[in-house]
């Protein structure tokens, strides 16, 4: 049954391909499981890839691919699902194109970024996968995923039955992931974090878990990294940031605060894994962005550099890590496709007061342009144009930006797909 | 732009910090900027939990935002405490605004699936249900035609005209007698999916569904409240000076012409 999946599979993605219809990274995986929902779990059972799972609303992608690699710079065969296909169909696209017909897989880690709402799932196919990172909890496209309270209740169900042979790592900042560590019997828990700074800040606005995940009680902060991320404590109940929590890579490859966790997760990861310090700093020191995280293009002598902005948070240390670049000129695109979530609503919770005069030439664009001119207006931005059209947009954000200078692009995610499209001319999903 | 007038505003918030999930936070700005502009003094007093009741009679307006469930409960039983007092204040008549989750509390009661029955604050004549998880939550972009003021209102709204914004709720509300909805639907599901109905007047109260958030999008909405507040300080009629809303429009017009609804 599995090989001929496999066959028709392989067969659909370079149709796929050749016709360039997109969705190649998940329709194999969709027919496979339609016709048997044990796909998953049969090709995973008859292999012996160690697996990593990483769920979170933020960094998902990123820290898949700096452990990516970290182990592949230590001589490990690694294959990884698309970014962003990843529910049922992305995990078992993933696994039928690395197998051979007979199901065979020849690597040595798998990694699976996970959506919210299917890490339940996929435990359910996947029951004790080595490595499980849960990265954190924010509001995001509230309809689809619901409220943050219900992924952690859900993510709780799903883990309680894991066995010994998983690590779990966890970050200690927030403290929703941290008390799912709590109560687990058995399972090797790991915590990250990221170094304490001097400087404190106020809870932002759109934080969602600022009440003691254990007792419901309003949590005290000693310091605010962003959102309810932070050191924190519970006076009631005595429930407490976890002590014992590695915050020290040496080498961050990426700017923002938020990657520091991305990184710390990975380097705890890889040294779970075994792999000895002095080897892991070089594979970061080399480490090239995920499309659309950060990653750099070059057009016509300037500088092109797109940070994904999704969601409150995503967008709040986007904006903060642009503004410590001293960046000049801004695109910011907001779609409201199903991958970007239909409701912008949360837009109101970005914090753009905060930067109200620290940008010279913003373009605004996207499905909902008007929105998001609205929203600047409110915060009382004076220097922004309204451009509905894409491509148009782009243009004119590329001619206002000097030579040598950088255009900084914050786009919602299908806008990250459709404006990498527009600047390369290439497709990429 | 701010010039010194003689009217002054207090905005009252109520629990800005468990209640506000969905960008609520963006009414608050549209009402305290499109007052500022104007060169209305105004002040944003939030409410937090275990706030003290001489702040809500300082109010000249309430805004109060939904929440996720555990949130809610703890605003709920807070709230139960201070129920005569905004009681009062509604019946007296003070402008508000209250979403989704607010608007459900101030009903009579919220029906969960399980059948338990979770008494509201009775001040609107107005009951929701939730079917429970099988059942869709009703979510999309939402138009409707607002009816306007009534009567109950010194400040007369003779025209009707859209609003739009987009909505996300498990719970279905239905209305009793002694409140008139917003509007009527012209697109999407509103109070329960089935009557037409959106939203709920009662006095100069106004709940409704709409995230979005409601206001940005439907200015003449934020200067209608910020109208009736004004008139019910100062006990005359006033007319708000004109603001610029093209960038509003044109946001607006987006959801229509997705929605096929002409404005």
């Amino acid at each position: 049954m599995n090989t001929f999946l496999i066959f028709l599979g392989k067969s659909v993605a370079i149709l796929s391909k050749i016709f360039n219809l997109g969705s190649g990274s998940t329709w194999p995986g969709h027919i496979a499981l339609s016709l048997n929902p044990n796909f998953i779990k049969q090709i995973v059972n008859q292999n012996n890839f160690k697996i990593i799972l990483i769920a979170g609303t933020n960094g998902k992608t990123t820290t898949g691919k700096l452990i990516q690699t970290i182990l592949e710079k230590n001589n490990k065969k690694v294959f990884q699902n698309e970014s962003g296909a990843n529910l049922l169909n992305g995990i078992a696209s993933s696994l039928l194109l690395r197998s051979s017909i007979l199901g065979k897989i020849d690597y040595n880690f798998a990694i699976f970024e996970i959506d919210e709402n299917t890490l339940p799932l996929i435990l359910n196919e996947i029951n004790n996968p080595d490595f499980i990172i849960l990265l954190n909890l924010f509001r995001d496209q509230l309809d689809r995923y619901g409220e943050v309270n219900t992924i952690a209740k859900k993510w709780a169900d799903a883990i309680r039955h894991l066995l010994p042979k998983t690590t779990l790592i966890l970050n200690a900042d927030d403290p929703q992931i941290t008390y799912l560590g709590l109560h687990l019997k058995g399972v090797n828990v790991k915590y990250f974090g990221i170094n304490p700074k001097n400087t404190t800040e106020k809870i932002q606005h759109a934080s969602d878990s600022t009440y003691c995940p254990n007792c419901g009680h309003k949590l005290i902060y000693d310091i605010v990294y962003f959102s309810h991320l932070g050191s924190w404590h519970c006076n009631n109940c005595r429930f407490t940031h976890p002590q014992k929590t590695f915050t020290s890579s040496p080498i961050y490859p990426l700017s923002g605060t938020y990657n520091e966790y991305n990184t710390n997760a990975a380097t705890l990861l890889a040294r779970q894994i075994g792999i000895d310090d002095k080897k892991i700093y070089p594979a970061l020191q080399n480490f090239k962005p995920a499309f659309g995280r950060q990653e750099v293009l070059n057009i016509n002598g300037r500088n092109v550099q797109i940070f994904l902005s999704k969601n409150p948070t995503s967008f709040n240390e986007s904006l903060k890590t642009i503004a410590n670049l001293n960046a000049n000129n801004l695109l910011l695109v907001l779609n409201d496709r199903i991958p970007d979530g239909r409701d912008v609503s949360w837009i109101w919770d970005v914090d753009f007061e905060d930067f109200s005069s620290q940008f010279k030439n913003i373009t605004v664009a996207g499905d909902r342009t008007f929105d998001l001119g609205l929203r600047l207006k409110y915060a009382e931005f004076k220097n922004f144009q309204t451009k509905k059209n894409l491509a148009e947009a782009t243009n004119v954000a590329l001619e206002k930006t000097l030579k040598n200078d950088t255009l900084y692009i914050l786009p919602t995610y299908s806008a990250m797909l459709e404006v990498r499209k527009i600047l390369t001319g290439k497709n990429i999903l | 732009m701010i010039h010194n007038t003689k009217y002054k505003l207090t905005i009252g918030w109520l629990y800005p910090e468990l209640m506000s999930t969905y960008g609520d936070r963006g009414n608050i700005i549209v009402l305290q900027k499109r007052c500022e502009w104007r060169g209305i003094g105004v002040e944003v007093l939030k409410l937090d939990l275990h706030f003290n009741l001489n702040q809500l009679a300082q109010c000249d307006l309430l805004f109060m935002g939904g929440a996720q469930d555990k949130q809610q409960k703890i605003v709920s039983e807070d709230l139960m405490k201070k129920r005569n007092a905004l009681q009062n204040r509604i019946e007296d008549g003070i402008p508000g605004l209250y979403i989704c989750g607010a608007y459900q509390l101030l009903g009579r009661y919220y029906k969960e699936a399980e059948r338990t029955i979770i008494p509201g604050l009775n001040i609107f004549d107005l009951y929701t249900g939730n079917p429970g998880l099988n059942v869709s939550r009703l979510i999309g972009n939402v138009a409707i035609e607002f009816q306007g003021v009534n009567s109950y209102s010194p400040s007369r709204c003779n025209h009707s005209y859209t609003l739009v914004g987009f909505e996300n709720h498990g719970g279905r509300t239905y209305l009793g007698k002694n409140v008139k909805p917003l509007g009527k639907i012209l697109k999407g599901f509103g109070n329960n999916g089935e009557d037409g109905t959106e939203g709920a007047i009662y006095k100069n109260s106004f709940g409704t569904y709409f995230h979005g958030p409601i206001l940005p999008k439907n200015p003449e909405f934020a200067d209608l409240l910020i109208k009736v507040a004004l008139e019910k300080k100062y006990g005359s009629p006033i007319d708000l000076s004109p603001l610029d809303n093209s960038i509003e429009m044109q946001a607006r017009k987006t959801i229509a012409n997705r929605l096929n609804v002409e404005l």
